[in-house]
């Protein structure tokens, strides 16, 4: 098992506000790492930076050998990477259903895609996928009228659909109930099995239930990494997090 | 899901079939020349409106300089048609060219010459303009009033351009060929039936195409960068690429409109290319329903056709009339006309399955299923 993802010295400022300073972090396959800091730590700058949205200062951002910064974001996610944004980012008036069939982008090239109306590989990944996000009963509502946790669950499946590598997911548990984070988790793990995922989470009773490693940022460096209770022990952690720790709990 | 049938795939085929049969059948009936050649104009206010309806709201890009293409492929038509009437050894020069002092023809309207290499211009042309204009806006992510504002700047840069090449172009006068166009040796007169057939063969063509276009893949992807361009590319889609496909195909529709308004008309100038006649066309597939073709197409039927019967009677209020029933639709109808129809036979099919639950809830898995094998 090899590593995924290698950043190295990563920095990022906006005018004289650095957001990132110098960090670096390495990824597992097939783990699940929780990135967790205080706001304003960087962690979805730091996602922004992986996925493309942003261009980083200076360092290295490298997946499985190959430099991503500089490439645009079609072509970062092309390569594997899929992303999950923290304001769920779903198509609100197509349904369940396309919102999937579009996020199956094994296909980019547009003329093909003009000849393409049923494709079967799609149709067996679009059923995969929906029982895995337990919409299989809900494929023809407009993806609009979908409850908040509902659409967090349709974003994590669009990522699926991907067939990702990497999966980046920004607070995939914001605004869900006591049973959906319960699925919530129960699905990562499942997914865990194939893909290594990076996980944003303020929640630390989550965190503990999925996380294989835990890194923390704070202020735009990595501050702390190990097992999650390593981390719950560390000394400095709990400093920079203060009360944050009780609230998320 | 109990399904509304403005949604249902088979239904909307039929539409298809009984408006564009019905529409093939009207010179059967109607022998009037002069009805028919005003009807086949409608036939290209049709193809201009549903050009509108595919890069608008399909694609969501609202491009209010659809003259560009419309102008260009109407002027290469015409220029193919001028050169018909050219003799190469005893007139080669366009009368308009020798009066405004040109020796020689120009370059460029040297292909025209050849009847199939004018026409292959007037239809090549505007589409690769679109594609390199197209390309230059949406790589810079230039998108929504920006791209509308750079649109409508350009068809004013190239009004200005056709009105001052006086030599080249005839100015304000226009080019107005003596001869209907002659296509291997037959002479397609503008008021029979052939080029009323002409035009609706095209117009049923092109919507048919552009509906498949919009049920696959590539026409799912451009609905969704609609609504969210930056999701679209975290999926792995190049946004510009697909975005600059069908703003591109939806000139290729204008240009060959414009090719046909030339052969009904047998005259084109600059007023093909005013900003006025370019958002007209917007307003036919707003109030027709943008994200519907034949939406857009009826709607461009209807506010030509009642200017064309009611628009005497109204004279100069007939602009007033129009705005404020434009206003009125953008206001309350977002989708148009068929944006209404959708409501109301959403409204009937929730009614129908309140009245009788059972048999709308033994209905659902049908109707998915159906769904299933229909996608």
């Amino acid at each position: 098992m090899g590593g995924v993802l290698e950043i190295r010295d990563l920095h990022k400022s906006f005018d004289s506000h650095h957001v990132i300073q110098g960090f670096s972090m390495d990824v597992v396959e097939q783990t699940l790492s929780c990135l967790i800091g205080p706001n304003g730590a960087g962690k979805t700058t730091l996602m922004d930076l992986i996925s493309g949205r942003l261009k980083p200062s200076s360092g290295s951002v490298r997946f499985r050998g190959d430099e991503l910064s500089g490439l645009s974001e079609s072509d970062i996610a092309r390569r594997g990477v899929g992303r999950k944004f923290q304001v769920p980012a779903v198509f609100k008036e197509l349904t369940v259903r396309e919102n999937l069939e579009i996020a199956f982008s094994r296909e980019v090239n547009p003329f093909r895609n003009m000849l393409k109306f049923r494709d079967k590989a799609m149709l067996a990944k679009l059923e995969e996928v929906s029982v895995l996000v337990n919409l299989e009963n809900r494929l023809s509502i407009v993806a609009g009228l979908l409850s908040h946790g509902e659409t967090q669950w349709l974003e994590i499946g669009m990522t699926l659909m991907q067939e990702p590598q990497l999966l980046l997911l920004d607070e995939p548990i914001a605004g869900m109930t006591e049973a959906e984070v319960d699925q919530t988790a129960k699905l990562l793990r499942e997914v865990r099995q194939h893909s290594t995922l990076i996980v944003v989470e303020h929640d630390m009773g989550f965190v503990r239930r999925v996380a294989d490693m835990v890194t923390v940022m704070h202020m735009g460096t990595h501050f702390a990494e190990g097992k999650i209770d390593e981390i719950e022990a560390n000394q400095n952690v709990r400093e920079i997090y203060l009360g944050t720790e009780e609230d998320a709990a | 899901m109990n399904g509304n049938i403005y949604h249902d795939k088979r239904a909307q085929w039929v539409v298809y079939i009984v408006f564009f049969v019905s529409l093939g059948l009207i010179p059967v009936m109607q022998a009037d020349p002069f009805l028919l050649n005003q009807l086949a104009v409608f036939g290209i206010y049709g193809l201009l409106a549903m050009s509108i309806s595919l890069c608008w709201g399909t694609g969501g890009i609202l491009n209010l300089g659809q003259g560009i293409a419309f102008g260009m492929g109407a002027y290469g038509m015409a220029m193919t048609m001028q050169m018909q009437s050219q003799d190469p050894e005893f007139s080669p020069l366009p009368s308009f060219m020798s009066t405004n002092g040109l020796e020689q023809l120009p370059w460029f309207w040297e292909p025209f010459w050849s009847t199939g290499g004018g026409i292959f211009l007037a239809l090549a042309v505007p589409t690769i303009f679109s594609l390199i204009f197209g390309a230059l806006m949406f790589q810079a992510r230039v998108s929504g009033p920006f791209f509308a504002i750079m649109s409508l700047a350009m068809l004013s840069a190239f009004y200005i351009l056709v009105l001052d090449m006086q030599p080249y172009t005839n100015g304000a006068n226009g080019i107005s060929p003596r001869m209907p166009l002659e296509v291997a040796g037959y002479s397609l007169d503008p008021y029979s039936p052939a080029a009323y057939w002409l035009i609706f063969g095209l117009l049923f063509s092109l919507t048919v195409l552009a509906k498949l276009l919009n049920q696959s893949k590539f026409g799912q992807i451009v609905r969704a960068l609609r609504e969210d361009p930056e999701r679209v590319r975290f999926l792995g889609y190049n946004v510009a690429l697909y975005e600059t496909l069908i703003y591109a195909i939806s000139a290729f529709i204008a240009a060959v409109a414009g090719c046909c308004f030339t052969i009904l008309i047998q005259y084109v100038s600059p007023d093909q290319f005013d900003v006025v006649f370019s958002i007209t066309m917007v307003i036919w597939a707003a109030v027709g329903g943008r994200l519907s073709l034949i939406g857009a197409i009826i709607g461009a039927f209807l506010i030509q056709g009642s200017e064309s019967y009611l628009g005497d009677q109204f004279l100069n209020s007939w602009h007033l009339i129009l705005g404020f029933f434009f206003v009125i639709i953008v206001r309350f109808l977002p989708n148009g006309l068929a944006g209404l129809l959708e409501m109301l036979l959403a409204k009937r099919s929730r009614s129908s399955t309140e009245e009788s639950p059972p048999h709308g809830r033994a209905k659902s898995p049908a109707a998915a299923n159906a769904e299933k094998a229909g996608v």
